[in-house]
């Protein structure tokens, strides 16, 4: 993929709204966008499986996993 | 010409695309495309997608030239010449037909572009210029690129900006949205929208996901790149067929999007003239006198046009015209008609000649003012225009003369009485005595100082003076 060149800030929000305004079609890649968004907070946390308590205890960790949420 | 004019010096309102860039030099317009640009160009002069377009006139006639441009070594790899417009107008100058069909050809473009395997960059209004009311035209050439597989249309929220926006307000709301547009370069946010179209209007046709949606998801992104979203939705599966299906949703709307002016306004202008049939007749042969008088007719302007009819009268003449005029119901009515009529030689525009449009944007020269792109005119006519300045908005007389003055070399100018039946109409909202002043030979004196007076003529009436005067030097 060639690295992006466009000139103008298509805006972030609006490159999805394009997809639902495209119909039922552009509905369902929105949803598995938003899907994906969610469930990627998971399986980032998968291999850090640390309870709510650990995390607490290692403030650092935290730091990072949020970090890394806000993609 | 001199030879500062034939230097090729950029277009002030095309420096955004860091890739191409419009210079003038002399009548012509010439087009740099830088080395990625002109990669681009040569995809699209090869597909039979831009040859269509060229034969259709929907995209401005463009042909590939040698010529040096301004800039360092390297900038521009390559030269286009575009056909020249007869007259630069802006999208708040449109009536809500013109932005309906400028929004119609851009999306029609993008659709065709897309089945060819190109894009658009952007979807801007700004894009479109008009050959008369029978033919808008896509100047932007730069704007097609190839398309990229799964890529959204970038131009997307611009187009909603610009086009879309306005024309929902004016359909929705019966707002007048040329304001908004006028106010700002990039158009009106959908935050803005937002707040005007609450309540049931959310339920008006596009409302939903073009503003609220729209406003919604820009707020809840607005941390997360256009990289990023784009990985994202390639990703989730967004294909080429879903920015078709988009482009082909919005043409749907934006036929919709319709505006009827107010059924009264039309028609009342020449009943409400004060005129005989035999001023009419003598007023119509003054012109045409007027009008052969003139040796160039490549630019005529007719302020205060109303209905058009000296508007057609010159357009007869052989003269391309731009129809001036403050009443946006008038001016979208004229333009359907000669829209209709397949005229190319007559473009209405909307705009109050007291307040004209300033220069916009960067700097202020982004957009051209209209004084500014008003001086390149051959002929103006002002008929029934002047006691409309000088007696509703309280221009001096002498400030009216030096405005003609920056305009055509040629003008023809009537000066309607103080005992009309207009201009007694407009006085009668002053206090008496307001415009001792306004009198017909302090006008043919102020006039003199300017101009070289070749006609003057009262119609049989007696309450209006016509007069046809050659700017000095």
């Amino acid at each position: 993929m060639p690295t992006h060149l466009a000139y103008l800030d298509a805006g972030s929000g609006s490159l999805i709204v394009q997809a639902l305004v495209a119909g039922t079609a552009g509905v369902v890649v929105a949803a598995k966008l938003y899907w994906r968004r969610l469930t990627s907070i998971f399986r980032r946390r998968t291999p850090v499986a640390t309870t709510a308590a650990q995390r607490q205890a290692q403030p650092e960790a935290t730091s990072t996993t949020a970090a890394a949420d806000k993609d | 010409m001199t030879p500062d004019d034939a230097r090729p010096r950029p277009e002030p309102g095309s420096f955004r695309d860091p890739q191409t860039r419009i210079f003038l030099a002399g009548g012509e317009v010439l087009r740099g495309l830088g080395p990625r640009a002109a990669q681009d160009w040569k995809a699209l002069r090869d597909s039979d997608f831009f040859a269509a377009a060229q034969a259709d006139g929907s995209v401005t006639a463009t042909e590939e030239v040698e010529r040096e441009l301004p800039g360092e070594p390297g900038t521009w790899t390559a030269t286009l010449r575009h056909a020249p417009l007869p007259f630069v107008t802006y999208p708040y100058e449109w009536s809500h037909a013109m932005l309906q069909d400028a929004a119609a050809l851009h999306l029609d473009l993008l659709q065709r572009a897309l089945a060819a395997g190109f894009t658009m960059k952007d979807g801007s209004a700004y894009n479109v210029q008009w050959r008369g009311a029978a033919r808008p035209e896509f100047i932007d050439v730069g704007s097609f690129e190839p398309a990229r597989p799964g890529e959204p249309w970038a131009g997307y929220r611009q187009f909603c900006q610009t086009l879309l926006y306005p024309l929902m307000l004016q359909a929705h709301l019966d707002l007048d949205p040329r304001p908004l547009l006028r106010a700002q370069i990039d158009g009106i946010t959908p935050g803005q929208m937002r707040r005007m179209l609450g309540g049931t209007k959310r339920l008006a046709p596009g409302v939903l996901k073009h503003v609220h949606l729209h406003d919604s998801m820009q707020n809840r992104n607005a941390a997360t790149s256009t990289g990023a979203v784009r990985a994202q939705l390639r990703d989730a599966g967004f294909t080429d067929e879903l920015v078709a299906a988009a482009a082909r949703a919005m043409a749907k709307l934006v036929a919709k999007l319709d505006w009827r002016p107010p059924a009264t306004h039309w028609g009342d202008y020449r009943e409400t003239c004060s005129y005989t049939d035999a001023d009419a007749a003598a007023k119509a042969a003054f012109v045409d006198a007027a009008l052969a008088a003139a040796p160039a007719k490549d630019l005529v302007l007719d302020l205060g046009a109303n209905d058009g009819a000296f508007s057609r009268q010159a357009a007869r003449a052989g003269a391309y015209v731009v129809a001036v005029e403050a009443d946006a119901a008038v001016v979208d009515t004229l333009y359907r008609r000669l829209k209709a009529e397949g005229e190319r030689r007559i473009l209405p525009i909307v705009m109050d000649l007291a307040d004209p449009s300033p220069g916009g944007g960067w700097a202020g020269v982004e957009r051209s003012g209209f004084a500014a792109r008003a001086a390149a005119a051959d002929v103006t006519l002002a008929l029934a225009l002047v006691h409309h300045l000088a007696i509703g908005r309280n221009v001096p007389l002498p400030a009216i003369v030096d405005w003609f003055a920056g305009m055509g070399r040629h003008l023809v100018v009537e000066f309607v009485h103080p005992d009309d039946p207009m201009a007694r109409r407009l006085l009668a909202n002053k206090p008496d005595g307001l415009f001792p002043d306004y009198h017909v030979e302090t006008f043919v004196r102020l006039l003199g100082e300017r101009f070289d007076i070749a006609r003057r003529e009262t119609l049989p009436g007696g309450t209006r003076t016509l007069l046809a005067g050659v700017r000095r030097a």
